[in-house]
């Protein structure tokens, strides 16, 4: 086992987003964080890591401003980062993003054995990136992976599919997407988050880059998801039971 | 002119994309195909509107799905599709994402509207972001336009009399790098809560797996099915995973959502955002479900709640 | 002037919030009913390092500032106010008087396992006849060959019933006034030694409080933490960096208030609207917020000070004084803005209000801070 990816992503907390009344979304008090699955994605890494020994590698493509989520990847167990960084990447599109770490994967890790990605980003939650990234690598790709084991130079993962499971088998090097359910991430500890500026950092720019084509998406509009429910209350006591009860009758949604 | 492509996992996918597909189609004039791996359905889905049947032969068993990726894409790069729809299931999605970066394209994921803008002529899609909190819309310069579609966003295409269509087999393709070594079919322990007109579902206002009896009970009396959401499927396994709702479950639509004990976090909101009403009973005046909901009843469940199947039953 | 926290601190600041979120406040509410020690809580936090930041690796600490640690006692009290107290008198009083006094030997034996959260410490020092007049303690510790022989009792000594290390406080040499007292640290389980039950209190409750007594308690010379007669000094420099930590405390208590205050407020509906836009009530949350501010920055600044190495007594018992005295006039606030809801076991805003109280109290009253601040400014 020689080097393992975890690719990452430095996303907004929707926790901290907040709805103008005329519709528009409020980004101005947001936080940041790695998204929830890359978590997961970091975190069976250093577990395959510490079982078959190897590095971890956590890569993101981001604008600078992404640092510190390099800083917290570093924290959860990572050996070392990849940091892509520029001020024209902040709403890069997901094939884009694949094609980036491609090139940088085949040129600076081209000795890698696994990569893993979470199934989705918190923000956008395309569930692209870890499948295109393969595309552009040709290498198999396992997605919505619930458990991952290596057999030597043979990955096994359980993969999630609509009527149940598929367990496969790849050789490597392969790239995987992560379920929420394949572990639990940690929460660093303080020494974990005080040791990571101490790990080796590769910062890659634009004009590192060879790769040139698209953006094919644009975004017309990007506005807050309409709730336009009646949002009415009633009391929990016999009037309003029968009141609420009175209200779905004539809504015509019970018997 | 290129056409339309759909992609569907099984038949019924296939039926709720030709309904899309046949109104692209008639709205640009071009043909529309189906890539389906169920021979038998061909003559359904010409008569539900698909002009031609690309049948992706059977794979043997072990051979895993992606083996079709070359196949799929060597045939787009002959004809020129474009749209290209796949439904957004597991195989789709992983699919539709390679697939965009073999035929040098953009996709639009989990694309739950698409409509046609004047000038310029462009397709418009519409997606959730954020963990449903907004809503994005989307055009795409590439070629084919590519989005995948979640189930049951569309209903399934009517089926008419007189239509007639070609089917054609493509080539068999080699198998891919990943070997399927076993399947487990998921027995499922439930009825599909995405077909249920009344769901009932569950939360951690619920303090003991024995209480969820009463959530059985409203849901009996109200003829509907339990849902929950992901602590009580996922980390406290009461219910079964099939029935979590949300992001990491299953969307729903049915007429009538009643939540129990649940305090209405994005995640999983987003999985009942289509219900036709959404009524919730919880004791924190505070919780967020309290914004999405139609009826909302502040008080705890164990006392609101037989109460709510009392009235019920004498009406 | 740079008032930003390092990227590290954020991120550390956020994993305890994390932390807070998925293993404090699930027992907040039981913990205080019952007036119950989580036992199985400190063990996560130990092994999270949480239980010794500011304490140098070499002796099992995470050889962080003292600022990162005031940030970790903010944002765990904003779920817990008496886990935080209890880590703060851990670490701040403690564990730093064993760092900043003790000999290369009484680090490795004692302040390792605090810093590794292998047991919790305790501040030995209030009698029931001596609170703020220290002076009038009674507890002696009589010199007698390889030995000191320590009688006395002491009482509200936190972390009594639960502590490992106890940093214990008594005259060697009364005759020498303010130069007489000194100081021991003494394991638990020492003979003659022993520590009382447990208090019920007002709030507060998972936080052990108690007596501890000593009957002829025998304590090796190579026990004294520093020098003969050094005591009082040494009591001095543990107040001055224990309030830092109970500011700490008081702004995460204000921060729960206004959280639970701004979400209550944009729910509860009375004549029609959302409370939040009455401006009676705004106004409560505009003021709530100013002081939390304002009680933020006097306790980041004074441990700041400290982490520059310059003197901060003044401005840590400034902060201590402004920040209890803000999380009691808040957290009255906070109960108002709820109504009959906040005065009500369940509401947390009804434990914020009886967690406050004692803040105003401990680590020296209010009227104490007030002595040291104007003895400091009118000399």
């Amino acid at each position: 086992m020689s080097t393992i990816i975890a690719c990452f992503k430095w996303v907004v907390d929707e926790a901290y987003i907040r709805r103008n009344s005329s519709g528009s979304l409020d980004f101005s008090s947001v936080d940041f964080k790695i998204s929830e699955y890359d978590r997961n994605a970091i975190e069976e890494a250093v577990r395959l890591r510490d079982d078959h020994g190897g590095t971890v590698i956590a890569m993101t493509v981001g604008t600078p401003e992404a640092a510190k989520g390099v800083k917290d990847a570093l924290s959860r167990g990572a050996d070392q980062a990849c940091f892509i960084a520029d001020e024209a990447f902040s709403d890069l599109e997901p094939s884009l993003t694949a094609a980036f770490m491609a090139e940088v994967i085949r040129g600076r890790f081209a000795d890698y054995s696994l990569i893993l990605c979470g199934e989705g980003s918190g923000d956008l939650y395309a569930q692209q990136v870890g499948p295109a990234l393969a595309e552009y690598l040709e290498i198999p790709c396992v997605s919505y992976v619930q458990k991952v084991s290596l057999r030597g130079e043979v990955l096994v993962a359980e993969r999630r599919v609509e009527e149940g499971i598929e367990v496969v088998e790849a050789r490597l090097p392969a790239l995987v997407t992560v379920c929420p359910d394949v572990n639990v991430p940690r929460i660093p500890g303080v020494r974990d988050t005080l040791g990571a500026s101490k790990k080796p950092v590769m910062t890659l720019g634009r004009a590192d880059l060879v790769f040139s084509g698209g953006p094919f998406l644009r975004t017309v509009s990007l506005t807050a998801a309409p709730m336009d429910r009646s949002c009415e209350r009633f009391p929990a006591d016999s009037t309003g039971i029968r009141s609420f009860v009175d209200a779905l009758q004539k809504k015509g949604v019970i018997p | 002119m290129a056409g339309i492509w759909v992609y569907g996992d099984n038949h019924e996918q296939c039926l709720e994309l030709l309904n899309i597909g046949r109104s692209l189609a008639e709205r640009t004039g071009t043909p529309l195909s189906v890539l389906a791996g169920d021979g038998g359905e061909a003559s359904d889905y010409i008569a539900r509107g698909a002009d031609e049947v690309l049948l992706l032969p059977v794979l043997g068993d072990g051979r895993s799905h992606d083996a079709y990726i070359p196949v799929m894409a060597e045939e787009a790069r002959r004809v020129g599709p474009d749209v290209f729809l796949l439904a957004a299931t597991s195989r789709g999605k992983e699919m539709a994402s390679r697939l965009a970066v073999r035929l040098g394209t953009g996709l639009c994921s989990g694309c739950v509207s698409l409509d046609f803008t004047e000038s310029p002529e462009m397709i418009e899609m519409q997606r959730h972001a954020f963990g449903g909190a907004a809503l994005q819309r989307v055009t795409c310069a590439g070629r084919p336009v590519m989005a995948t579609i979640p189930l049951r966003t569309y209903d399934p295409a009517a089926a008419r009399t007189g239509r007639e269509g070609t089917v054609r087999e493509l080539p068999v393709p080699r198998p891919s790098a990943v070997r399927i070594i076993e399947r487990r079919v998921r027995e499922r322990e439930t009825r599909d809560i995405t077909e249920a007109q009344i769901v009932v579902a569950v939360g951690r206002g619920f303090e003991k797996p024995e209480d969820l009896s009463l959530a059985r009970d409203i849901a009996a009396v109200l003829g509907g099915e339990i849902g929950c959401t992901r602590p009580i499927s996922d980390e406290q396994h009461w219910l079964p995973e099939e029935l979590c709702i949300g992001l990491s479950g299953v969307e729903i639509r049915p007429d009538l959502y009643l939540g129990l004990g649940i305090s209405g976090q994005v995640q999983h909101v987003t999985g009942i955002r289509n219900a036709r009403v959404i009524a919730a009973v919880n004791k924190d005046e505070q919780a967020p479900i309290f914004d999405v909901a139609d009826c909302g009843i502040v008080g705890d469940l164990y006392d609101v709640v037989p109460a709510l199947i009392k009235e019920l039953s004498e009406k | 002037m740079n008032f930003n926290i390092t990227e590290e601190q954020e991120l550390i600041r956020n994993n305890m919030r994390e932390f807070a979120a998925k293993h404090v406040e699930p027992l907040a509410a039981e913990i205080d009913e019952n007036s119950r020690h989580p036992a199985e809580l400190f063990q996560k936090l130990a092994e999270g390092d949480w239980m010794g930041i500011p304490i140098p690796e070499e002796y099992g600490g995470a050889g962080a500032d003292y600022l990162t640690h005031i940030i970790a006692v903010e944002e765990l009290s904003r779920s817990c106010a008496s886990t935080g107290f209890t880590l703060s008198i851990h670490v701040g009083i403690a564990s730093m008087l064993v760092l900043l006094f003790g000999t290369e030997e009484q680090k490795k034996q004692y302040l390792a396992p605090m810093a590794r959260g292998e047991n919790l410490g305790a501040f030995v020092l209030t009698e029931p006849g001596a609170g703020t007049d220290i002076m009038a303690a009674t507890t002696t510790a009589q010199a007698d060959g390889e030995h000191y022989i320590l009688n006395g009792t002491k009482i509200f000594i936190s972390n009594g019933p639960t502590a490992g290390t106890y940093l214990v406080f008594g005259w060697t040499d009364k005759s020498a006034g303010r130069r007489g007292m000194s100081a021991f640290i003494i394991p638990r389980d020492t003979p003659g030694m022993t520590p009382g039950r447990h208090f019920q209190k007002m709030g507060l409750r998972s936080s052990q409080t108690s007596e501890v007594v000593f009957k002829d308690c025998r304590v090796p010379r190579e026990n004294l933490l520093g020098a003969e007669g050094a005591g009082m000094t040494m009591a001095m420099t543990g107040f001055d960096h224990g309030r830092i930590g109970i500011a700490a405390q008081c702004v995460g208590i204000i921060q729960a208030a206004l959280d639970e205050s701004l979400r209550y407020s944009k729910e509860r509906v009375q004549f029609g609207s959302p409370i939040s836009r009455q401006q009676a009530i705004s106004f409560m949350m505009a003021d709530m917020a100013t002081e939390l501010s304002a009680a933020r920055f006097l306790t980041r600044h004074a441990a700041w000070l400290k982490d520059q190495g310059l003197p901060f007594s003044k401005e840590a018992a400034m902060a201590k004084l402004y920040s209890s005295e803000a999380a009691m006039r808040q957290t009255v606030k906070a109960v108002q803005i709820q109504g009959g809801y906040g005065y009500c076991k369940g509401a947390k805003v009804e434990r914020l209000m009886r967690d406050a109280k004692i803040t105003e109290i401990y680590e020296g009253t209010s009227e104490a801070q007030r002595m040291v601040i104007s003895a400091n400014i009118l000399r």
